[in-house]
């Protein structure tokens, strides 16, 4: 991440990436994400139960490490999931997330086509 | 014409993306393809299709590296072996068109992953996990 910091992005290139940027902004997908995002944080239930399930999934994993995961553990994770699956505001704040991600591997695809290299590659994390 | 376009924008919508939002990606990757380091980039990888010396010490490491797969799964990789494949690696690595395309890819994985950065923060969603292969 700190090497990004020091590279200088040209103006042409900057103007590109923002202009790229809004028309995204613009795109169904993404408004309707951004739609049900705002949704989620203003439904301070969903937001809770979120937080509780998130919570409950790493206390499972942290418990799964040590070997002392129980039955009921495992209870009440899938008990916080069902009732997260069964929340419209989170349901459709996932589904709109996951069709808002769909998205941008079609805009990569468009990228990487006229570059001749997968832009997302080179501009991912680094391989693990 | 009207009905027309607009059964068209739908059936895009429905794809997801619409032509703006192409067009604007195939501008930012004529904007990335103009950058120095893009050029360096394609100039680098052209001297190494190239330079013979450089396909020697590649085929060389890739061979070796190649025959001892199996041993470095298993981490049993003979003293002598490693050392073998530690020398052609630093053959490979010294070879100047190797280096060369090395450090033009570092760059312009830098110049990518700022670009990623600033695109990611716009639109509140990270790009690159979004299209990368995830991590293993």
């Amino acid at each position: 991440m700190n090497d990004t910091l020091s590279v200088t992005l040209p103006a042409d290139l900057l103007a590109a990436i923002e202009a790229l940027a809004e028309n995204l902004l613009r795109a169904e997908p993404i408004v309707h994400y951004h739609q049900a995002q705002a949704r989620l944080e203003a439904d301070q239930q969903a937001h809770a139960l979120l937080e509780r399930l998130s919570a409950a999934q790493a206390d499972l994993r942290g418990r799964q490490s040590r070997g002392m995961l129980t039955q009921a553990d495992v209870d009440i994770l899938r008990m916080l999931q069902r009732d997260a699956q069964a929340n419209p505001v989170i349901m459709d704040y996932a589904e709109a997330q996951q069709a808002a991600l769909a998205c941008l591997p079609v805009v990569n695809q468009e990228i990487s086509q006229l570059l001749g290299i997968d832009f997302a590659s080179l501009a991912g994390p680094g391989s693990c | 014409m009207e009905i027309a376009e607009k059964v068209i924008e739908t059936r895009t919508a429905d794809e997801g993306l619409g032509s703006t939002v192409r067009q604007a990606a195939r501008d930012f990757a004529e904007a990335l393809a103009g950058t120095p380091q893009f050029e360096a980039f394609e100039q680098a990888a052209e001297r190494l299709r190239c330079d013979q010396a450089a396909q020697d010490v590649i085929r060389a490491f890739q061979t070796k590296q190649r025959s001892l797969q199996v041993m470095q799964m298993l981490k049993a990789v003979s003293v002598q072996d490693q050392a073998e494949l530690d020398r052609l690696r630093e053959a490979f690595l010294v070879e100047p068109a190797v280096a060369a395309y090395l450090q033009a890819q570092a760059d312009l994985t830098a110049l990518c992953r700022a670009a990623a950065d600033i695109l990611s923060r716009h639109i509140g969603l990270s790009f690159a996990a979004a299209c990368g292969p995830g991590c293993c």
